[in-house]
C-alpha cells in the first residue's frame, strides 16, 4: 500500500519528526478552502511563499507540474484552480497538499528498505532530486543493520559521520535517522523514502517529502490502519481499472479484476495465475507486440465474475487481437469460465481474432462448447490446450495479426 | 534432496482448510506425513493421523520427525515456523502465502543461524519421486527424470514440468522457492543442492524481475559451485515497460530500487555461462541442446 505524501507525513510526525505547516485540501474547488481560509491567508500575510503539492502517486510531479510554488495570493489561487483541472494517470486530481514553503538550505536524501535479512538505510547530502541523478555524481552511503540486531544510537551517529557531518549537525541528523527507522519498524514500512530531508536557514531539519509503502500483509496488525479503510488510494485507477476492482468487492469467490491495468496497446490479455501472465505479457512484448491491459484471476472465480472482467477487457476500443491464456488448472473449472468469457463474446461481438490457451477440470467440455459457440456465431476463436507450451500460443496470435 | 526416504512430516495447520486438502494429496503422493498440529486441537484426527498442541508434542511422539509443512495464517507463520526450530525441525516449507516482510526477514536470519533448509513462504512446495512436501497438485505434470526445476513462481513449477514431461524430460526434484521479496532458500541455495545430486543431470530455473536472487545464482555458477548445465528464463520484463507503480499478483516480481532488472538478470546468467531462454517454450529447445 502506498500512501500519499500527506498520509506519509502523518506517520512521520507521529514518531517526531518535523513536517512543514500544511493544509490538506480534498475539495475541486479553492472556494471550498475557506474551512481553511484563515489558517492559509496566515501564510500569505506572513509573506511566506507556499507549494501546492497535487497528491498522486507515483514520481516526478515536479516534471509534470504537479508541484507549484507561489508567493501571492490571488496566484496561488489560480494554480490551485488549474492544479484541479490536470489529470494524472488518465484520473482528476483530488486532494492538494498545500505547504508553506521552506528557506531551504539543503537537501539530503533518505531511504530504508528490506535487503533480504537486513535493513538497508541510504542516505545522500545531496538531495531533492532523482535517485538516479544523485547515484552519477556521488554513490548514496549505504548501511545494513541485520534485522535480529537493534538499530542503536551509535550506529545513526555513524551514518551521519559517514556522510561527512560533524559535532551538533551530525548528533541532529542522526536523530532524523533514527526517527525515520523506528517509523519504519513501527508502522510495518517496506519502503520508507525521505526525499528531501530540508535544512532550513534556520538550521532546522524537515521531511520535505514521504514515499512510504506500508506491508499490505501486515496492514491487519497495525491499529494505526484499522478505521482508515479509504488509506489505499485510488486516484491513479480510470474508470475502466475501477470497474473491473469492483467485481471483487462483493464477491469474494476467486480474484477477478483487482490487478486490471490500463495500457496503451491493442492485445486484449485476459491471463490466470501470476507467473503465468507475467510469463505471456514478456512474449507480447518480446514478439513485437503491444498489451492493451494487464489482468489476472485465478481460485476458481465464478462464471459471471468472469463475464463482468471478459466484458471489460474485450470492449476496450481499438483491439486487435485477444489473448485469453492460463496455466493447467488444478482446481479452476474451464467450462464455467470459458462460458463466462462465451457470454461476453457474444455480447461484445468482436471482430478479432482470440487465442484461448488453457487446461484443467472439464477442459474438454469446454472446448467443445467454444468451438460450436464460435461456428454459429462466426467468431475467429482459437483453442489450444496444454500440450502447445502457453507461449507458442502466443506466438500464434502474434502470427495472425501480421 | 529435501525430501528423501528418511523424511518424516508434521504438519502444522493440518486442521485447517488448505492443510487438511494438501495433506490428502502429501499422502497420496507417498509423502511420510506423521502427524498435525493445531495449538488447542490435540486429540482430533485428519486423515486418520494425530494432532498435537505443539511441535513439541509431535517429537515426543514421533522423535524422527525432520521436516514441517506449514499452513498458518500469515500472522502466526513466523511463531509457526519458530516453534518449530526450537523443536529440531531440519526442513522447513512455508505454504502460507502474505506473510509479512518484517516476519519473514526475521526468520529467514534466525534459519540462516540455526542452519535450517527453509522454503517460502508462499512456496506451492516441493516435488519428487519420494513424495510431495505442500500444495504440490496434478500428478500427471511430473514424471520421473533427471531434470531439476526451481521457480519462483507456484503455478509455473507445474506448467514448466508439464512442459518438460510433454516433451519427454521426466524431473527430479521440483521446487517452488515462493516469489516473495525475501525467501529462504534462494536459487543459490538449492544449486548447491541439485549440483550434489546424482539424480539431476540438469537444472530449470524460472526466475522474476525484481530482487538479487538470480544475480546470486549468476554468480554462483560464475564461480563454478554449479557445473551442471543451467537453463534460465526471467519473467516480469513488461513491468519495466510500465512506468505505473502498481502491484501484478507477485510482490517479487515489483520493481524496485536497485534490484535486477529483466534484461541484466538475463545477461548476468548468460555471462555465467548459463541457458537463458527468451520465451518460455524455449526451455525445451535448450535442454535438447544441452543434453545432447
Amino acid at each position: 500500500m502506498n500512501l500519499l505524501e500527506y498520509k506519509g507525513k502523518n506517520l512521520l510526525k507521529k514518531v517526531g519528526i518535523s513536517v512543514p505547516p500544511s493544509i490538506v485540501t480534498n475539495n475541486q474547488s479553492y472556494i471550498n478552502l475557506s474551512f481553511h481560509k484563515e489558517k492559509y491567508t496566515e501564510f500569505f500575510f506572513q509573506n511566506l511563499d507556499v507549494v501546492i503539492k497535487a497528491q498522486v502517486i507515483g514520481g516526478k510531479r515536479k516534471k509534470n507540474n504537479l508541484i507549484v510554488s507561489s508567493n501571492s495570493y490571488a496566484e496561488s489561487l489560480k494554480f490551485i484552480d488549474e492544479m484541479y483541472k490536470q489529470k494524472f494517470n488518465d484520473a482528476l486530481i483530488k486532494t492538494l497538499l498545500i505547504e508553506r514553503k521552506l528557506n531551504v538550505k539543503e537537501e539530503y536524501f533518505l531511504s530504508i528498505q528490506y535487503h533480504n535479512d537486513q535493513i538497508l538505510i541510504m542516505f545522500s547530502n545531496k538531495g531533492g532530486i532523482e535517485i538516479e541523478e544523485i547515484s552519477k555524481d556521488n554513490k548514496p552511503i549505504t548501511y545494513y543493520v541485520p534485522v535480529l540486531e537493534e538499530f542503536n544510537d551509535f550506529k545513526a551517529r555513524e551514518i551521519a559521520t559517514l556522510a561527512g557531518f560533524e559535532s551538533k549537525q551530525m548528533l541532529q541528523l542522526a536523530n532524523f535517522i533514527k526517527k525515520a527507522y523506528n517509523c519504519f519498524i513501527k508502522f510495518d514500512c517496506k519502503n520508507l523514502e525521505i526525499n528531501p530531508i530540508i535544512k532550513t536557514k534556520e538550521g532546522l531539519l524537515f521531511a520535505g517529502d514521504a514515499k512510504i509503502t506500508i506491508d499490505d500483509s501486515a496492514v491487519c496488525r497495525q491499529d494505526e490502519f484499522k478505521d482508515v479503510l479509504d488509506l489505499e488510494d485510488t486516484s491513479f485507477l480510470n474508470d475502466r481499472e475501477l470497474e473491473a476492482r469492483r467485481i471483487d468487492l462483493n464477491d469474494h469467490r476467486g480474484v477477478a479484476g483487482k490487478t486490471y491495468v490500463d495500457f496503451d496497446g491493442d492485445i486484449a490479455v485476459l491471463a490466470s495465475g501470476g507467473g503465468a501472465s507475467l510469463t505471456c505479457m514478456d512474449a507480447i512484448i518480446q514478439a513485437g507486440g503491444k498489451p492493451a491491459n494487464y489482468v489476472e484471476y485465478s481460485g476458481n472465480p465464478p462464471k459471471e465474475k468472469v463475464k463482468k472482467l471478459s466484458k471489460i477487457v474485450l470492449s476496450k476500443p481499438g483491439l486487435k487481437g485477444c489473448l485469453i491464456i492460463g496455466g493447467s488448472a488444478n482446481f479452476t473449472d474451464i467450462y464455467e469460465t470459458l462460458s463466462g468469457i462465451a457470454e461476453s463474446i457474444k455480447e461484445v461481438n468482436p471482430k478479432y481474432p482470440i487465442v484461448i490457451r488453457r487446461d484443467g477440470p472439464r477442459r474438454k467440455e469446454a472446448f467443445e462448447m467454444m468451438e460450436k459457440f464460435a461456428k454459429e456465431n462466426n467468431f475467429d476463436i482459437t483453442l489450444f490446450d496444454a500440450t502447445t507450451p502457453m507461449t507458442k500460443a502466443v506466438l500464434h496470435l502474434m502470427e495472425k495479426l501480421k | 534432496m529435501i525430501v528423501d526416504k528418511n523424511t518424516r512430516v508434521v504438519v502444522q495447520g493440518m486442521t485447517g482448510k488448505e492443510g487438511s486438502s494438501s495433506t490428502k494429496k502429501m499422502l497420496d503422493n507417498g509423502t511420510n506425513v506423521i502427524c498435525g498440529v493445531t495449538p488447542g486441537k490435540k486429540g482430533q484426527e485428519v486423515h486418520g493421523l494425530p494432532i498435537f498442541n505443539s511441535v513439541k508434542e509431535a517429537k515426543e511422539y514421533d522423535k524422527k520427525i525432520n521436516t514441517s509443512v506449514i499452513y498458518v495464517p500469515p500472522l502466526m507463520t513466523y511463531d509457526a515456523a519458530i516453534e518449530a526450530i526450537d523443536a529440531g525441525i531440519e526442513t522447513i516449507v512455508v505454504i502460507t502465502e502474505n506473510v509479512p516482510i518484517k516476519d519473514t526477514a526475521r526468520l529467514v536470519a534466525i534459519s540462516k543461524e540455526k542452519n535450517i533448509r527453509l522454503i517460502g513462504p508462499s512456496s506451492v512446495g516441493v516435488w519428487n519421486k519420494h513424495g510431495t512436501l505442500g500444495s504440490i497438485d496434478g500428478k500427471e505434470k511430473f514424471s520421473e527424470g533427471n531434470i531439476g526445476i526451481i521457480s519462483k513462481s507456484g503455478g509455473m513449477s507445474s506448467e514448466t514440468a508439464l512442459m518438460l514431461t510433454n516433451s519427454g524430460f521426466g524431473q527430479s526434484t521440483v521446487i517452488g522457492i515462493g516469489g516473495d521479496p525475501i525467501i529462504g532458500n534462494s536459487f543459490a541455495d538449492l544449486l548447491e543442492l541439485f549440483e550434489q545430486d546424482a539424480d539431476t543431470k540438469a537444472v530449470v530455473m524460472f526466475g522474476e524481475i525484481g530482487g538479487q536472487y538470480e544475480e546470486q545464482a549468476a554468480q554462483f555458477v560464475k564461480e563454478k559451485k554449479f557445473t551442471k548445465p543451467l537453463i534460465a528464463f526471467i519473467s516480469g520484463k513488461f513491468v519495466e515497460t510500465v512506468s505505473r507503480n502498481l502491484a501484478f499478483g507477485h510482490a517479487g516480481a515489483i520493481l524496485d530500487f536497485g534490484s535486477g532488472t529483466c534484461d541484466s538478470k538475463k545477461e548476468l546468467l548468460k555471462k555465467s555461462g548459463a541457458h537463458v531462454a527468451d520465451y518460455h517454450h524455449e526451455i525445451i529447445d535448450l535442454i535438447k541442446k544441452v543434453l545432447k
